[in-house]
């Protein structure tokens, strides 16, 4: 048995050690870190990633729209987390206990979004990503960057990151 | 004057008629010959006797001269001594026979007399003589003696012969009279005789004659009378025939109410067969109708006969049955008893399995409970590899941030990355053992507690099916007595279907024979009907 998964690993790791030598000299790639939503692969490229943690507590906010979970603290940051299922009006299913956070930023922003499993990270091409079929509806085009063959969504995280309606910019008047 | 005369009186009359002369005749006739009779009397009882001791004392006459002679012949003295005896005997009955003569003359007789006095005479004369030779015998002197009696005493008994037999001559004469006279007195009666009977046969005669009319003339008018009546014809008043008062005007009387009695009673007759003849045509028509009713009852009943017999073998089938049934409770009874004990047998297993099943139970309870501890490790375990899987992404994430230099470290991470995905997916799979030994424990669980109450059912069952079966041993038993009473009365059964049977039998030959009898008493009715209706022909044959 172990001799076999000693194999199996060898195996995998030869694999695994292949590719970036094989890509290494194509400059069109880039990484992406793959969740699933609401049964759907999703993808984010990870240079917009900062880190993945497990949603553990969370604080709901009072007075914010529906897509706005709430917010969360990890290690003393106090982030927040926005439910892209509301966001792209994504039927509410699949979504388990054992949800992630991806936290992306960039100069401006910062905030989780949830998913409901990270699958791992990905090397894709770019010449993979196809424009978006006119089947999906409900997902604005502008926040995506395309569709693989394998029926991977690529969320443009560089346009979520500046959308301004998902800043709350809002005074509430008593 | 006959007319009114009843028929009794005028025989009794004309009877008593005819009697009155024959009695005349009798005694006309009795008369006659009784004074004939004493003619003939006299001339029987007094001449004859008189002609008879003349000639005797002739005799006697002669014997005492014979005497005489052999006295003087013998000339013996004693001889002499014996025929002087002799001859005094004879005198003796001389003396006798002249006496009863001299009697026996009647008064009106005077020659008779005259002529006795003679022979007296003479006889006295030649007495002497002829003593007078046998003393001379006597004295020896027969000489003398024969002298005496050849010159005297021949002569004076000649005399004497003479004497007596003018004495006879004059009876005979005197006889002879009587007789002649005798003769004239039957003829006289003859004739006065005669006479009398011709004039009553004559008068009886006539009466006949008389009598007869008298007699057949009503007679044949009644004939005729009666002869209407033989001729059926009732139309005619017989009372006014002839008006008398004699036995045949009452016969007459009594023809008429015959003849009307007859009237009434042909009538009533004439009704009564109109009735029969009616009533026999009914009754032909029931009859008939009986007769073809007792044939089809003959018939049910054959038929009744066959089917009691069909009975009778099913009853006879339904017997041998009840006794097979008896056998079979009888290794009913046996089996129940084998099935009570086998039942027995049943709860103490049952009760041992529940025993086990409570182990059992137990065990599996506790294996549950090991297996909930470890889906506890496992869930540890999973929770490690996840966060291994997020510390993986992240080092990832942080090697790429890093360039080149991080290139190891993405190898390396994506390395604890993939062993994490290995550790999630054995305790996915561990997992999904888990829980299929789980879901297999719960099963078990369910199974035992099923099991549990599965025993206990089968406890409860087994002691239910034990009081079944005890129920069904006692029902057994009593069936066993019921079957033996059913084999009993199925015998008794066929018993009396055997006597119906017979009985049957019986009823179906009484019905053939009543059916037979409805026959011979419906052609009795026919000849019934015949009779009345011959016999209402026979009625209306009368005249009224």
């Amino acid at each position: 048995m172990k001799k076999e998964i000693r194999a199996l690993l060898k195996m995998r790791a030869a694999a695994i050690a292949k590719e970036p030598e094989q890509k290494s000299g194509n400059s069109d790639s880039y990484e992406i870190i793959k969740f699933t939503l609401a049964s759907e692969n999703y993808g984010v490229e990870s240079v917009f990633v900062r880190e993945v943690c497990p949603l553990r507590d969370f604080t709901p906010l009072p007075g914010v729209p529906s897509f706005i979970l709430g917010i969360i603290n990890v290690r003393g940051q106090i982030l927040p987390v926005v439910d892209l299922k509301k966001f792209f009006n994504l039927p509410e299913k699949g979504s388990g206990e054992l949800n992630r956070v991806i936290i992306i930023r960039d100069e401006q922003m910062e905030f989780g979004i949830l998913a409901d499993t990270v699958i791992g990270t990905k090397v894709i091409y770019r010449e993979e990503v196809l424009p978006v079929p006119p089947t999906i509806t409900g997902i604005g085009e502008e926040y995506l960057n395309g569709v693989t063959k394998e029926s991977l969504i690529v969320l443009n995280a560089e346009k979520l990151l500046s959308d301004k309606t998902i800043v709350v910019n809002e005074i509430v008047t008593q | 004057m006959l007319k009114n005369m009843k028929i009794g009186l005028r025989l009794g009359l004309s009877f008593s008629f005819i009697l009155v002369f024959m009695i005349a005749i009798i005694l006309v006739s009795l008369n006659q010959i009784k004074v004939s009779q004493t003619m003939f009397d006299r001339i029987i009882k007094i001449n004859n006797v008189r002609l008879q001791l003349a000639n005797n004392m002739i005799e006697q006459v002669r014997e005492v001269s014979i005497n005489l002679r052999n006295i003087l012949l013998l000339k013996e003295s004693s001889k002499t001594l014996e025929l002087r005896n002799k001859i005094d005997s004879i005198r003796n009955q001389y003396d006798g026979d002249f006496n009863k003569f001299e009697r026996l003359i009647t008064a009106n007789d005077t020659m008779s007399f005259v002529l006795i006095a003679k022979v007296k005479s003479s006889q006295e004369a030649s007495r002497l003589l002829n003593n007078k030779v046998v003393d001379l015998a006597m004295a020896v002197k027969y000489n003398e003696a024969m002298i005496v009696m050849n010159d005297q005493a021949g002569k004076a008994v000649s005399i004497w012969i003479k004497d007596l037999d003018n004495l006879i001559s004059h009876n005979v004469d005197r006889g002879t009279l009587l007789y002649l006279e005798a003769e004239k007195a039957q003829v006289s009666a003859r004739s006065s005789m005669f006479i009398l009977g011709t004039v009553s046969i004559a008068l009886a005669i006539l009466i006949s004659i008389f009598l007869t009319l008298s007699i057949t003339r009503p007679l044949n008018i009644s004939l005729k009378a009666s002869d209407m009546i033989a001729s059926k014809d009732l139309t005619k008043d017989l009372s006014t025939f002839e008006k008398r008062r004699d036995e045949f005007g009452a016969m007459m009387q009594s023809f008429n109410r015959m003849v009307e009695t007859l009237r009434e009673q042909i009538q009533e007759i004439l009704n009564g067969v109109n009735v029969i003849a009616s009533t026999s045509s009914e009754i032909l028509a029931s009859t008939t109708q009986i007769a073809s009713g007792s044939a089809e009852t003959a018939a049910a009943i054959s038929e009744t006969t066959t089917t009691v017999e069909e009975v009778r073998q099913a009853a006879q089938l339904s017997s041998q049955k009840a006794k097979n049934l008896s056998d079979n409770a009888h290794h009913v009874a046996q089996v129940s008893q084998a099935g009570q004990k086998a039942v027995d047998e049943t709860v103490e297993g049952m009760n041992r399995i529940r025993e086990q099943m409570d182990v059992i139970a137990q065990t599996v309870v506790r294996l549950s409970e090991q297996s909930q501890s470890i889906g506890g490790i496992i869930a540890s375990v999973t929770d490690i590899a996840d966060q291994s899987n997020l510390l993986a992404v992240n080092a990832a994430i942080e090697a790429a941030r890093a360039g080149e230099q991080g290139k190891g470290f993405a190898v390396v991470a994506q390395e604890i990355r993939n062993l994490a995905e290995q550790s999630k997916q054995s305790t996915t799979q561990v997992r999904n053992i888990l829980n299929d030994v789980q879901k297999a424990t719960s099963a078990a669980v369910l199974a035992t507690e099923q099991g549990n109450k599965a025993v206990e059912a089968g406890v409860k069952q087994s002691v239910q099916a034990g009081e079944a079966i005890r129920i069904l041993t006692e029902s057994s038993g009593e069936a066993v007595q019921v079957s033996t009473q059913i084999v009993a009365s199925s015998q008794q059964q066929l018993v009396g279907m055997d006597q119906i049977g017979t009985a049957m039998h019986n009823i179906n030959q009484a019905g053939m024979e009543t059916a037979a009898s409805m026959t011979q008493a419906e052609d009795s009715v026919k000849n019934l009907h015949e009779l009345g209706q011959k016999l209402k022909e026979l009625v209306e044959q009368f005249k009224m």
